[in-house]
């Protein structure tokens, strides 16, 4: 289980990750997505304790990455974007490095290292020194790297770049597999790639989360007009007013002519109608031959590229409207004489200041808020925690009272409701 | 630990690096062993290490100029800092791989010794210290090329901040008096060179490699927050 909580990173005054919050459930595959520079290896790295983060935590199966790093890293094999890798080491000398860094037992080691590399299928490429092998080979070799001393979470920094179609395929199996009983958190450009493997997807773009959901809702909820794609030949050229004749259909739009003569149209229909008998009659009638007729399906390209279009052009609205208003403003006093002017500026900046005030307020409350938010949750553990102890204490002296006859049977319950709990 | 010492112990021998800091120390050891001793017609075996730990100076930085450098440059150091590992437990690991090419090659000078021995009668005890305080001056030496490797991605920029530093400490005394007592070379040439260890200089040797060693440690700790 992985929760990282509000977390943020700047770089001076550039946010690469602003403010972000999810969790990952064990046993659970995640797919991280969104354009480059989004701040999604920015995101893997934090988590991975390789950077600490300027703001916020990140928790991993109960251990903190900043205060006990040593106990989460321990639970984390990470698979790097840029593939580094020590060169002058063969393929064994280099995931038994990563075996003994790992803390793999010394006899375990040999074991270990061998089942990792017929899992990734670089048991005849063994003895060869790393710079010697592929690229693929080498993304394998750091994959195998990761997943050596079988850590419970798997972080992988695009796994499959750089591979050929046979060997994502075989990547892709190895993590789906993986993910039956371990935590995977990968990101990806390709994004059938994520729609086949993930359960869950995470969108990032300009360091902030825009949507977290799984694949197939993802498709839905983008999925919002009801369009069919045609391709016809039409020698008598009815296209033009065929459209007066299809009842349901709200417009016909023409794509492309192909070198044949035959021509594209995407028809557009009102919700929940299907309108491709209708299509095919009417042109049948009109003396259209249809060459193909398809409904188009929205995909997770479509709903990716969708979301992160909604989320630019918000911003650039915003900004815009920013523009407009400054630019207005202009105007309006340069109509103005000279100390007028001067008045109305004064009175800009103190308007801006006040807003300023009011946003570091804010900021300040909700920073406030966290920190209470958490006292009362240390509180609640502690309290907890007390009435354990006290609950333990009752029982132990009831069990004394009662116990004085069957000593030797408590104790050795006593040390099987210990070994429980461990 | 013991797992990167030994990864780095093997990786200057799988690199040309380990055998040429290896190949021109002893070779500058023997030609001073006959410059200083032979042509002397001298059994003073310490002789020897006065002229030899000039050349540390400029072979030392070229055992640990990659160090941290290379790391960085390769991104190699994702794996290091990402493992469950203390960074403590990794800088002590680089060191102890580094100082161990160093102290296995200055225990092959005892040959000299035994050639000395042949014709001659050295002095053991003063000898066995000449070789101590040696040992002692190397390895502050390489705790001071790995701090400087840590500190740059170019491997040449760390080997030149080094050779700068042991330059400055071998030459500025002269000009600065009063900076003699803190000078590691003159620390070597004040007492172990003539057979006797002295506490201060002693302490400042040790002190120094373990100061360098926390510098290194704080340095990879810091970039943390700043990359």
């Amino acid at each position: 289980m992985i929760e990282v909580k509000s977390i943020t990173k700047k770089y001076g005054s550039f946010v690469a990750v602003d403010n972000i919050n999810f969790e990952v459930n064990d046993n659970e595959i995640v797919g991280f997505l969104g354009p480059n520079g989004a701040g999604k290896s920015t995101t893997m790295n934090m988590i991975t304790g390789y950077i600490e983060p300027s703001k916020g935590k990140i928790i991993v199966n109960g251990y903190d990455i900043s205060k006990s790093p040593l106990k989460a890293k321990r639970q984390i094999g990470y698979m790097p974007e840029s593939v580094p890798l020590y060169n002058d080491l063969t393929v064994n000398e280099f995931v038994s490095y990563m075996a003994n860094l790992k803390g793999v037992k010394r006899k375990n080691v040999k074991q270990e290292v061998d089942k990792v590399l017929s899992d990734t299928g670089l048991t005849n490429v063994k003895h060869k020194l790393i710079k010697n092998i592929s690229r693929g080979y080498k993304q394998r070799v750091s994959l195998a790297g990761a997943l050596v001393g079988n850590p419970q979470i798997l972080i992988l920094d695009e796994p499959t770049v750089g591979l050929d179609p046979k060997q994502i395929t075989e990547i892709r199996d190895l993590i789906k597999k993986l993910g039956k009983n371990h935590t995977v958190i990968l990101s990806s450009h390709i994004l059938s790639e994520v729609s086949q493997i993930c359960e869950k997807v995470i969108i990032i773009n300009h360091g902030k989360i825009v949507a977290v959901d799984t694949p197939q809702n993802l498709e839905n909820k983008t999925q919002n007009d009801n369009t069919i794609m045609v391709t016809v030949e039409d020698k008598n050229d009815k296209m033009k007013t065929v459209s007066k004749k299809l009842k349901n259909a709200t417009s016909i739009k023409f794509i492309k002519q192909f070198s044949d003569g035959s021509s594209q149209y995407l028809i557009s229909a009102k919700a929940d109608t299907d309108i491709r008998k209708e299509v095919f009659n009417v042109f049948a009638k009109e003396d259209i031959t249809v060459l193909e007729l398809k409904k188009s399906e929205n995909t997770l390209e479509d709903a990716f590229l969708k979301i992160i279009d909604d989320k630019d052009s918000n911003l650039e609205s915003s900004e815009n409207a920013k523009k407009k208003a400054k630019a207005e403003r202009k105007k309006e006093l340069d109509k103005m004489d000279k100390d007028e002017r001067k008045l109305a500026i004064k009175e800009d900046k103190k308007k801006a200041k006040e807003e300023k005030k009011l946003e570091i307020d804010k900021k300040w409350e909700e920073e406030q808020e966290i920190e209470r938010f958490e006292k009362e949750k240390k509180q609640q553990l502690k309290e907890t925690k007390k009435e354990i102890k006290n609950s333990k204490k009752s029982k132990k002296t009831d069990e004394d009272k009662s116990s004085t006859g069957k000593s030797s049977k408590n104790t050795s319950s006593k040390k099987s409701e210990k070994g429980g709990k461990k | 630990m013991w797992a990167i010492a030994k990864k780095e112990f093997k990786q200057y021998f799988l690199s040309p690096i380990g055998y040429v800091y290896i190949g021109i120390f002893l070779l500058t050891c023997s030609l001073f062993f006959y410059l200083d001793i032979f042509s002397y017609q001298s059994t003073q075996f310490a002789r020897m290490f006065g002229s030899a730990s000039t050349v540390l100076t400029f072979i030392i930085p070229i055992l640990t100029m990659r160090m941290f450098a290379e790391e960085r440059k390769n991104g190699t150091e994702v794996l290091l800092l990402t493992s469950p590992r203390s960074v403590t437990q990794i800088v002590l690991g680089k060191f102890i791989a580094g100082a161990l090419v160093v102290l296995v090659s200055t225990l092959a000078t005892f040959i000299y010794y035994f050639i000395l021995q042949f014709f001659g009668a050295p002095q053991f005890a003063s000898s066995l210290i000449a070789i101590i305080g040696f040992s002692l001056l190397a390895l502050a030496y390489v705790s001071f090329g790995m701090f400087a490797s840590s500190l740059t991605e170019n491997q040449v920029i760390a080997a030149i901040i080094s050779i700068g530093f042991f330059l400055l400490s071998w030459f500025l005394p002269n000009i600065v008096t009063s900076l003699s007592d803190y000078s590691l070379m003159y620390a070597f040439y004040d007492s172990f060179y003539a057979g006797t260890i002295g506490i201060s200089n002693l302490v400042l040797l040790l002190s120094f490699t373990a100061m360098f060693i926390i510098f290194t440690i704080m340095v990879i700790q810091r970039r943390k927050n700043v990359k």
